[in-house]
């Protein structure tokens, strides 16, 4: 989570994708501020409400609905972010799958029960994007029970998505934070870059750094989102589809890149790669602050 | 499963529609550009040098705010050569050399999903003037992956040759568009177009003889283009177009052009380009009236005031062009390329049919250096 330091010159915040959000900007005149802002709102809404896996109207609902059974009929934007995702199933050796969503039938952080080996092994045959069957215009999950989330790049997407709606729409200064992931704008209105604080992951009022941003993202994955304690272990929400377990070396790992898309992804399977997430950090050629569960604070400009 | 490195991950990410202003979103360029060419353009047949051209040309783009683009040339083209009376003669070839000035200018106004542009050019030539007009305009669909193109151009044209075969003669020409480009899949755009061009009036070359050809000319094209990125960077582009018109001519062209970036802002780009067409049906072969002799066809006699022409463009052939671009671009706005091109054209390359017997080849370098920056 990255919380802004210097409080910016307009600031609409709003809740969307179970996330504190704000858009933060500075243009010349109160009105621009108003529309231009009230058009990245609702473009983090339609994505929001366009890959919802709450939604029975949802795009994602009827992909998984017809689970084994039929291809369902995709737009442009659904391909590509399918695409990406395979993309992104690829470059982490399978480690960040789009289909391993499934696995929260087991896990309840809420009642913090850990599921039995049982329960997990029933689930982890329906995890595999190599049962995705991705074709032009068309996507069809091959086994029944199968189930397609966007939740790991959804967020992402939407800042980057709004902060580009605010540059087209003339908008040279601002950024757009949604629960922590921000898509910079342009810098403050006097050239300045925003100073954003990245969230210690064991105490909410405290940072562990500051990135100083005048355009570019900043997207943080980390074990306090959704977890919960037990016998001195935290079981935290990002899940290995291959053995459905919390991953456990990293409390956060914060990624500053051009797209918050690539940064949130970077993140993730930087989570998921355990051990080996910094050196994939430094070959991927990425820019990093990573705090690991012995509170030791690493980092890469 | 192919290894894809970490660093995939960002141009995948860049890839995504609507995460970054987008080059052909519709608004304005950014940056104006000013650019000098120089063309060379050389065409010969065996014995005869033909046809030399060298053009310089200046072009300005011009941004102002995000919603206006101006932009403007001018070549100047110097001809010289012999250009054969009739068929491939060589004797008949009469020396020319002649000046052309060409200009154009265009105004764009982008809104927030389409384009509507205007433009105007002329052409003057000692024996050759044409006048131009043209209106073009596109809609784009909400997610920016489907572009419709209309566009409309009309053409007068009036021709004064030198030999005072034809005094202040006219050519009024109207051009159809209508173009559809739609991106498939993150890696696949592709695009057709149809034209239809309706002229009326003087189409003969007054230099050549026994050359009459019908007052109406209509001429429509079917082109269908496919961009495919491959790994790396690098484009595919092929295109495929399908020509007619109502002097019986029907054309086919393929081409295919590879676009490789390389390291230190150098790309390279090799090019083929196939094209096969089937003749005029006025066209007549170098058979000529045993009483007249050349360059008098066949039968000329029995119907002097029917339509014939010599015209080696118009005979059935095929041709094939290869070409190599090589661009830098530089710190500053500065890029620079240059780009060679040879073509050559034989009846006996035309694709499943016979060529128009007895021409002789025709081949032509092109040669192209350019300099631009960025303002």
């Amino acid at each position: 989570m990255s919380i802004p330091v210097n409080e910016p010159e307009c600031r609409t915040a709003f809740v969307a994708m179970g996330s504190d959000c704000e858009v933060c900007l500075a243009a010349a005149s109160r009105h621009a501020i108003d529309e231009a802002a009230i058009a990245a709102i609702k473009e983090v809404i339609r994505i929001e409400e366009k890959y919802s896996r709450y939604r029975n109207d949802s795009v994602v609902a009827a992909i998984n609905r017809n689970a084994g059974l039929d291809a369902v009929a995709i737009d442009t934007e659904t391909a590509y972010l399918l695409n990406y995702m395979g993309t992104l199933f690829q470059a982490s050796s399978g480690l960040f799958d789009a289909t391993s969503g499934i696995l929260r039938h087991a896990w309840n952080f809420k009642d913090c029960v850990i599921p039995t080996e049982e329960q997990l092994q029933r689930l982890l045959p329906l995890i595999g994007w190599q049962h995705v069957d991705l074709n032009v215009g068309t996507v069809k999950l091959r086994l029944d029970g199968m189930e397609l989330d966007f939740g790991g790049v959804g967020k992402e997407y939407a800042a980057d998505r709004a902060a580009n709606i605010l540059k087209e729409r003339g908008i040279t200064s601002g950024f757009v934070n949604l629960g922590g992931d921000i898509s910079v704008v342009g810098p403050r209105p006097d050239g300045t870059p925003w100073i954003f604080g990245i969230r210690h992951p064991r105490n909410p009022n405290e940072t562990i750094a500051s990135v100083a941003a005048t355009s570019g993202a900043l997207a943080t994955s980390g074990d306090y989102e959704r977890f919960f304690d037990l016998g001195g272990m935290r079981y935290c929400h990002i899940l290995d589809p291959r053995t459905g377990h919390p991953v456990t070396a990293w409390r956060s790992i914060s990624i500053i890149a051009p797209l918050a898309v690539a940064a949130g992804s970077y993140a993730t399977i930087a989570m998921l790669k355990q051990g080996d997430a910094l050196t994939w950090l430094e070959e991927s050629d990425v820019a990093y602050i990573a705090m690991d569960q012995a509170g030791c604070v690493y980092s890469r400009p | 499963m192919p290894r894809i490195l970490g660093s995939a991950i960002l141009s995948a990410a860049m890839a995504l529609p609507g995460l970054i202003p987008s080059a052909h979103a519709d608004s304005a360029p950014e940056s104006g550009i000013i650019s000098l060419r120089y063309l060379s353009y050389r065409d010969k047949q065996p014995g005869l040098d033909r046809i030399t051209v060298s053009a310089p040309s200046l072009y300005i783009l011009f941004p102002v705010g995000r919603e206006w683009a101006f932009s403007g040339s001018r070549v100047m083209d110097s001809v010289s050569g012999a250009s054969s009376r009739y068929h491939s003669s060589i004797s008949g070839a009469s020396r020319m050399h002649d000046t052309r000035q060409a200009n154009d200018f265009n105004a764009t106004r982008y809104f927030e999903r389409a384009t509507l542009s205007i433009g105007a050019a002329n052409s003057t030539e000692h024996d050759y003037k044409s006048e131009a007009v043209n209106v073009t305009g596109t809609v784009s669909s909400e997610d920016n992956n489907t572009t419709w193109t209309l566009g409309f151009g009309n053409t007068n044209d009036s021709i004064n040759p030198v030999n005072n075969i034809v005094v202040n003669e006219k050519k009024h020409t109207r051009d159809y568009l209508l173009g559809l480009s739609q991106v498939l899949t993150p890696n696949d755009i592709v695009q057709a177009s149809m034209t239809y061009a309706n002229g009326h009036g003087y189409f003969n070359d007054p230099y050549k003889m026994v050359d009459n050809r019908p007052r109406d000319r209509s001429q429509s094209a079917i082109l269908a283009k496919w961009n495919h990125y491959l790994e790396g960077d690098s484009v595919l582009q092929s295109s495929c177009r399908y020509y007619w018109d109502n002097y019986g001519i029907r054309g086919d062209t393929l081409a295919l052009n590879w676009v490789k970036p390389l390291s230190n802002g150098v790309t390279v780009s090799p090019s083929v380009r196939y094209h096969t067409q089937s003749a005029a049906n006025f066209y007549y072969d170098p058979v000529y009236d045993p009483l007249l002799g050349a360059p008098f066809p066949l039968g000329f006699l029995s119907n002097p005031t029917g339509f014939y022409s010599p015209d080696q463009r118009l005979s059935a052939f095929g041709a094939i062009t290869a070409g190599f671009k090589i661009s830098k671009s530089m710190a500053g706005g500065w890029e620079a390329d240059m780009r060679a091109d040879y073509y050559q054209q034989k009846s006996g390359w035309r694709w499943f049919a016979k060529g128009s017997p007895g021409l002789e080849k025709l081949t032509a370098i092109i040669l192209q250096l350019g300099l631009s920056k960025k303002f």
